[in-house]
This record gives structure tokens, sequence and C-alpha cells, in this order.
């Protein structure tokens, strides 16, 4: 027994070890290889990660094409880099993978509804603003939430690594969170009743409500009004100056304006003012 | 970018909480699922009619389904049939149901082994079905399956890493939580790993002192 002991505890020792070092390595390695704007330019495709389920800013349709208000804009952006709206890898992504995607140089650019925070801009270089957003939450209609004093002893469903879920963590740690990985679980649950509301965007709740009949966005809009805006990995700037010269330039020509009537007018019908959430040319009003 | 001790330390009770909802579900999981399997392993032993057929076709069924696919259906599928299990109630039968298949598995190739001499011996001093069962034909089974036993406890142990998909809050699962919002990656990966190690290692220690102390049933084989 007394060498079983001894096995255990230089084994534990080893494989601390050993998992400091692979520590240490893959923390130094992150920051290595860069990405500039030649090398897309040279391969001819740029990879842009974006959702798959957050309907109708990113989302597949029918046919299985990446569509939404983040792609429509994204392929835009694409088309006057490489002169081709195709020449586009789509990388598909969950909340919580997008600062960790970027850093780890599996996608160039994120497109994927990406609000604007202190704690993100320390690890990723955020671009100019395309959008404004604050949160909210959506409940039933027949119980509704309409205030955050409503939720007490009662669960609030979120998704991992949205604003939502650091939100209500810093600002209300006593209100009990029910936290997924994927929006689309989120929503599941939402439904199913295992929550008596979900925050999340208030610009995609809206939508959401007025596709699912029986439920209300009872709290429309929650904490700051943040922005959303492309972003790419820290210090890659060169990519950076030209995503925002490329957005003051359909700011020009009010493109994002044209963007939501595009993807997003269908969806809210006249629920949500258009000025409340576009931003062109990456000034807030 | 250096790795920050601070956040390793404010986060220790966060990791603290996940160890002991995953020992939960894992423990309960696991002994659970030696009793199922233990169960299925009889019926298909003594080929009871319908019931064994019943068994044979869960361990098919469970044995080559994913627990993340059994999760969802618990989960999410059977609200739709008007059940709502709580989730943690979902993590562990998930577990058992997974864990049942391969442990009745395990359980049949021990009883396989008994050599038919040893029966006929039991038959002969006229022990009953149950007295075979209790003190000729499982303590020998056992005795085989130990090892198998063993590796499934750690396999279902690991397999428990998936329930973030229902929401519990397990290691695997406040490790994304974290990186979702404080981005310390490295930190809490390395944490992540550690935790794994500190539930992990005793049970193979403890495993390969059980493999030995159950040899005894190595002779005349």
């Amino acid at each position: 027994m007394k060498r079983t002991i001894t096995k255990f505890f230089s084994a534990v020792v080893m494989l601390s070890a050993f998992l400091l070092t692979v520590g240490v390595l893959t923390g130094s390695s992150s920051a290595a290889e860069k990405k500039a704007l030649d090398t897309i330019k040279e391969n001819g495709k740029i990879r842009i990660a974006v959702f798959a389920d957050k309907p109708p800013f990113g989302y597949l349709d029918e046919s299985g094409k990446n569509t939404g208000f983040d792609i429509v804009i994204a392929k835009r952006v694409v088309k006057d880099l490489l002169g081709d709206e195709n020449a586009v890898e789509w990388v598909l992504l969950e909340p919580a993978n997008r600062v960790e995607y970027l850093e780890a140089n599996k996608v160039d650019i994120v497109f994927a509804n990406f609000t604007v925070t202190k704690e993100r801009a320390e690890r990723v270089d955020f671009a100019l603003p395309y959008m404004k957003v604050a949160l909210g939450v959506v409940s039933p209609i027949a119980a509704p939430i309409k205030e955050i004093a409503d939720l007490k002893g009662k669960k609030l469903i979120v998704v991992k690594g949205t604003t939502a879920e650091t939100f209500f963590a810093e600002n209300y740690p006593e209100v009990d969170l029910l936290k997924f990985d994927e929006i689309s679980e989120a929503f599941q649950a939402l439904t199913d009743g295992r929550g008596a509301g979900l925050s999340n965007d208030n610009t995609f709740l809206f939508a959401w409500a007025n596709q699912n009949k029986g439920y209300v966005v009872g709290v429309p809009s929650l904490g700051s009004l943040d922005t959303i805006a492309p972003a790419v990995r820290k210090g890659n700037t060169e990519l950076l100056n030209w995503l925002n010269d490329e957005l003051k330039k359909l700011g020009a020509e009010k493109f994002i304006h044209k963007a939501f009537d595009e993807a997003l007018a269908p969806f809210y019908g006249d629920t949500v003012n258009q000025e409340d959430l576009v931003v062109e040319g990456g000034v807030v009003k | 970018m250096g790795f920050d001790w601070e956040f390793v330390v404010s986060v220790m009770p966060i990791y603290g909480a996940a160890i002991l909802l995953t020992i939960k579900i894992a423990v309960l999981g696991t002994l659970l699922s030696l009793l199922v399997g233990a169960v299925c392993s009889l019926l298909l032993y003594y080929r009871v009619k319908v019931a064994g057929s019943l068994v044979k076709g869960y361990i098919e069924l469970s044995r080559n389904t994913p627990l993340v696919i059994q999760l969802f259906f618990l989960y999410y599928g059977l609200p739709k049939l008007g059940i709502m299990l709580p989730n943690e109630v979902c993590a562990i039968f998930g577990l058992t149901f997974l864990g049942g298949g391969y442990m009745a598995e395990s359980f049949r190739s021990g009883l396989d082994a008994v050599s038919s001499v040893q029966l006929d011996l039991g038959l002969s001093i006229g022990l009953n079905t149950f007295q075979m069962i209790r003190f000729v034909v499982f303590p020998q089974a056992l005795s085989v399956a130990m090892p198998s036993l063993g590796a499934n406890c750690v396999f279902l142990i690991k397999e428990t890493s998936v329930v973030s998909i229902i929401a519990l809050r397990d290691l695997m699962s406040v490790t994304k939580e974290l990186i979702g919002m404080y981005y310390n990656t490295v930190e809490s990966l390395l944490l992540l790993v550690v935790c794994y190690l500190l539930i992990l290692l005793p049970v193979s220690f403890l495993l390969i002192f059980l493999e030995r102390r159950f040899r005894y049933a190595e002779f005349g084989v």
C-alpha cells in the first residue's frame, strides 16, 4: 500500500510538471503567427466566423446557405476586398468561442453579432460598429417577466459567452442562471418551460418573439446601450484599418440601412425602428 | 500574456462546486450502472424468456448511441411527451442507461468464464438457484470481470464531461463558461485537467488495488 501511495504522488508531480509546460507553450505560441491583408489576398479567400443559429442576424436558410444581417454586410466586405462575394470560408461557432477562434487564428474576422465590451477589447481588436444593442428578457405571455425582481426564485436562461451572462453575473448575482452552450438549445429550454425567461440581445429577442407566438419581450431594454462590431485578431492592424475604411465607405452609401431592409425588416414587421438599431460609418447617434 | 495566478485562485470555489457535481453524477451513475448491468447479465445468463431479448436490445441500443444523444432525448425529447425531468436526474439516468449496457457486457464476460464443472459441483451438493448465484457463480464472475468493470467506471466518470449540453455546471461546463466570460483560456483548461486528474488518479489506483484483491478465483479456471 505504501508503494502505491508513493507511486501516486510521483505520478501527480510528473503530470503537473507536464501540464505547466504545455500551458506555457500554448500561451506563448498563440500570439505568434499573424495573417495580414496580403496573405488573405494571396489565398484569394478570407475566413469569417458567423452564427448558424441566431436568426435574423446569422443563420442557415432552407438550402443550408449562410444568411442574415451579419452575412449580408460580411459578403459586401468580402466583395470589396477580394472582388468576389463568394471568396469566403464561413466558419460557424458558438458565442463562447468567438475570442478563442481569433486568438487561435482559426478565422480572420468575427462577424458574429459581437457586442463590444471592455473585456473583449483587451483580447481582440474591434472595428467600427454597425449596430446598436441592449439586453432584453423574453418570457411567455402567460407568465411575463416585466422587471428583474420578477425573476426571484425562478431560473433565467442565458447562453454562455454572451453579454447577458456577464451582465447578470456581475450586476445581479442573486439571479439563478441556467447556462447553455448553444443559442438553439437555450430557446428549446425556454419553450420547454425550463426557465421563467431568457436574456439575450434585445434586437435578437424582438425578432424571435415576433416569430414565436405566445412570447413577449417583457423587459425590452436592460443594461447599457452597446454596439456590435466586427473583430479581428489583436494586433492585426492592417486588416483592422482596411475594415474601418470599408465601414466608413459603406456608411457613406447607407449600406447598413439596405442590409436592414433586406435581412431584418421581414422579421421585425413594424416592431423595431430602423434608426434604433442601424449604425452607419461607425458613428453612433 | 502571463499566467494569471490571481484568476486561478479566484475561480477555485467555482471549480470546487463543479468537482462535487461531477463526482455526484459519476458516483450515482456508476453505482446504478453496476446494478443495472448485474441484473441484465443475470437475465441473459439464465436465458429468461422475453426479458432476455429485451436486455439484448437494450445493450445494443445503449452501447451504440453516444451519451450526448441519450441526454438530448431525456432533456429535450421527454418534455414533448409530457415528462419533465430536472437536469441532474437526466444526467444520472443518461449515464446509467449508457453504463448499464457496458457493465452488463463486462459481467457477461465474467459469467461466461465460470467453468461448467463449477456449476455441476454446485448442483451436486444441493445448492438452489440463489445459492448458486451468491456463492458459486457471482464471486468467480466478479473476479474475472473486475478489470473491465474498473475500466468502465473510469470511462463513465470521463463521460460526465458532456453534461453541459443540459445546462449542468460540471467541470467541463464551468471551464467553457469561464473562457467565454474572462478569456483566461490557458488557466481554465489547466484547472480542468488538474481537477479531472484529482478525481481519476485516486480511482485508478483504487482499481489497481481492487483488481489484486479480486484475483482469488484464479485457481483451476
